[in-house]
């Protein structure tokens, strides 16, 4: 049986790229969203045909309405309901009679506004799975394609995108438009823009599939105010990144509790924590941004420029001060300082001022003008030794900063090497970065900001060129024995493990652990203490015991067989008299290890990943979920230290 | 009043309030989805409706009343 999902993968090509469409509740209205939607349609040049749907005019903006869907006598292969939120699943009816099988609806007034929303949201959904229907909505922007086989804006956005090689999803529609002016202000481009709303029926899953796949789109970025399937998305990104190698930018909001609040009455969504997303997309492959400028700057590297072969860069520049920051800058991101061929220090040399650094940052000088980044540029981008080229300019009197930008665009025209630019200051910079940007070469207003996008662009290649992020599995009878021993404690009541039934876990799934045995003497105990060696450790195992030290059932520090009986005694003696009758299943004995690091581990159920491991290397009091996987899907390296 | 006249009556004001003839005005017409009504116009005809029997009608459910034929039985409800 075929899947809703592979319904929603049939049906999105028809949203991104229709033949007609239908706007089911337009109206002549300036200013009002059905009526400016139409507008955008017929502006952007849409390579289609258009169907106003009103119920009660004839004509709209010159192009004919109908007063239903079903009036359409031709096929209609979008529909963009704009009707309030009350009557929306009469007109999604309507489609589904009509035959339409994708549908975007803009109305809000659904599941964002309460139980109301929600009846009124699900009626949808039920729609929509009567039909083989697929829709992205409700409570959204809408959807933009620049592909100039479709040219669609069906949203109520200002303006239609440049074209580019860049899709945007987003959870929240009115950050698209503000996306939209600060990406034209910068001439980015994009191949998809999509706001999905509340996501009732097409997720962010199924999206980032049709992605995937989509031979426009070279970098996908994420606005994301909930993870409903945290597990979904992960599987999805560790699909696309190795199948496609695009990269996945993720600006998730809700890092603090008061902003997972806000999240939550914006969408109606439940935040997870925020640690668990920010490990579980660390291991996923997602690369998580702070905010939107981080994003871009990272997603231009990525669009704009060759991936590095390695991480050997050049600094040019004609200020000292900016090339040393980016110095710092490029070692504190674990880039290399590129070491020049001799024959390229020998064309420096030879070709700049007797002044000028010929060595790795190269400094031209203050005076520089387009010739001397001429030079230096195209000399780095020859040498074998150099994998990326990042040019400062700071504008002096005799700068010519707009003859600059044009050689930079030019010469690295010519290489198959990323170049980066930070072109300092604001007004006078500005024409050459305006050059920079017509151009898409990565300019940063701030020089550290270029060895941070590179890094980025870096370290992702090679975790996607490896493969870094597949799962690993566990044994079936590795879990198998770990639940007997589980299931055994259930079946007694007990509310926690005793110490050497979670170290048998541990044991199990293969993480080292101290050798320990229990002994029911004395005796025992002092042979099994020379078995493991001295010094060794004695400890009460009891199931009506926690804490062993507070009723005298631990000693260290034994250091011989006479010691282990003694100890064995003692710790019978002082458990006896303070907890009388408790049952008493042996005396643990092992090795006594030196003084290392402490780690914790735990697990807990998230609302958006499932199981998860918690692995924290404990530093006092600090907690972090420092690690995350899915019980089935544990990772077994990497840690963090707490801050 | 007989449920007729009250129909009749409220098909008159959604007439006058949607700027169409009373003819297009059928007993099932959704006021939004087959008549255009816009929220604004929504407002109107509550205050049409009001007007035209000489009632005070609780605001919020009235603005619930979706159809020609719920508005009549709405009204009627506070006709006795």
């Amino acid at each position: 049986m075929i899947t809703r999902a592979q319904i929603h993968q049939q049906n999105l090509n028809k949203i991104f790229y229709p033949d007609s469409v239908a706007i089911v509740g337009a109206n002549k209205v300036v200013g009002t969203v059905p009526c400016d939607i139409l507008m955008n349609i017929l502006k952007a040049d849409f390579n289609g045909i258009v169907f106003p749907v009103s119920p009660k005019e004839k004509f709209i903006a010159g192009v004919k309405a109908y007063k239903y869907v079903v009036d359409i006598q031709d096929e209609v292969d979008l529909a963009i309901l704009v009707f309030p939120s009350s009557v929306c699943h009469m007109a999604l009816e309507q489609c589904g009679q009509k035959g339409i099988k994708s549908a975007i609806i803009i109305s809000a007034g659904f599941k964002e506004v309460g139980e109301a929303g929600a009846v009124l949201e699900n009626q949808l959904k039920e729609i929509a799975v009567r039909y083989d229907m697929s829709f992205i909505g409700p409570n959204y922007l809408g959807v933009i394609n620049t592909d100039p086989r479709s040219k669609i804006n069906a949203s109520f956005a200002r303006r239609m995108p440049d074209e580019g090689s860049i899709a945007f999803l987003s959870q929240s529609g009115a950050l698209c438009t503000a996306v939209l002016d600060y990406a034209y202000a910068k001439h980015i481009g994009f191949s998809k823009f999509i706001s999905f709303g509340n996501k009732a029926d097409i997720s962010e899953i199924d999206l980032l599939y049709y992605l995937k796949d989509d031979p426009k789109t070279k970098v996908i970025l994420i606005y994301l105010e909930e993870v409903t399937d945290g597990l979904a998305l992960m599987k999805a990104a560790r699909e696309i990144i190795a199948e496609s190698h695009k990269p996945i930018l993720v600006l998730k909001a809700g890092r603090t509790s008061a902003g997972a609040s806000a999240a939550a009455s914006h969408t109606g969504s439940l935040a997870g924590s925020d640690e668990i997303c920010d490990a579980a997309f660390r291991q996923a492959g997602i690369i998580r941004c702070d905010n939107i400028e981080e994003m871009f700057n990272k997603a231009i590297a990525f669009a704009y420029q060759p991936i590095p072969k390695n991480n050997r860069v050049v600094i040019i520049t004609n200020a000292g001060g900016p090339g040393v920051l980016t110095t710092d800058a490029v070692v504190k991101q674990g880039l290399q300082l590129a070491k020049f061929s001799d024959e390229t220090t020998a064309i420096l040399k030879k070709n700049l001022p007797k002044t000028a650094n010929t060595h790795n940052p190269v400094d031209i000088i203050g005076d520089a003008r387009a010739d001397r980044y001429n030079i230096a540029m195209s000399a780095a981008f020859k040498d074998d030794n150099v994998d990326g080229v990042f040019v400062i300019l700071t504008p002096q009197s005799m700068t010519d900063i707009d003859l600059i930008a044009r050689e930079v665009a030019k010469v690295s025209s010519h290489y198959d090497k990323p170049v980066f630019t930070s072109f300092m200051g604001e007004a006078d910079v500005s024409v050459g970065v305006d050059v920079l940007q017509r151009n898409k070469i990565p300019q940063y207003f701030l020089p550290e900001s270029m060895a941070v996008a590179f890094s980025t662009v870096y370290n992702f290649s090679q975790i996607a060129n490896h493969r870094a992020f597949e799962p690993i599995d566990l044994e079936r009878t590795a879990r198998e024995r770990a639940n007997r021993i589980l299931d055994s404690a259930i079946g007694t009541g007990q509310k926690y493990l005793t110490e050497d039934e979670a170290t048998q876990i541990l044991n199990i799934y293969g993480l080292p652990v101290v050798e320990s045995a229990l002994a029911q003497s004395a005796g025992e105990a002092a042979s099994l203490a020379v078995r493991l060696g001295f010094p060794s450790v004695m400890k009460v195992m009891s199931k009506d015991v926690v804490h062993k030290f507070d009723i005298g059932g631990v000693v260290l520090n034994i250091q011989s067989e006479q010691e282990a009986l003694n100890a064995y005694e003692k710790i019978l003696r002082d458990v006896r008299q303070k907890l009388p009758f408790i049952k008493i299943d042996g005396i643990l004995v092992r090795k006594m290890i030196p003084t290392g690091e402490e780690v914790i581990l735990g697990a807990k159920r998230d609302a958006s990943f499932g199981s998860v491991v918690m692995f924290v290397v404990w530093a006092g009091f600090l907690l972090k979920y420092s690690r995350m996987s899915h019980s089935e899907f544990p990772q077994s390296t990497n840690r963090r230290r707490n801050p | 009043m007989e449920k007729t006249e009250v129909r009749e009556r409220v098909k008159l004001v959604v007439a006058k309030v949607l700027k169409m003839d009373v003819s297009e005005v059928s007993d099932n017409a959704n006021f939004i989805f087959d008549l255009g009504a816009d929220s604004m116009q929504s407002l109107e005809l509550v205050a049409g409706f009001e007007e035209e029997f000489g009632l005070e009608m609780d605001e919020d459910k009235a603005l619930r009343v979706q159809t020609v034929e719920d508005a009549v039985q709405f009204i009627a409800g506070y006709l006795g």
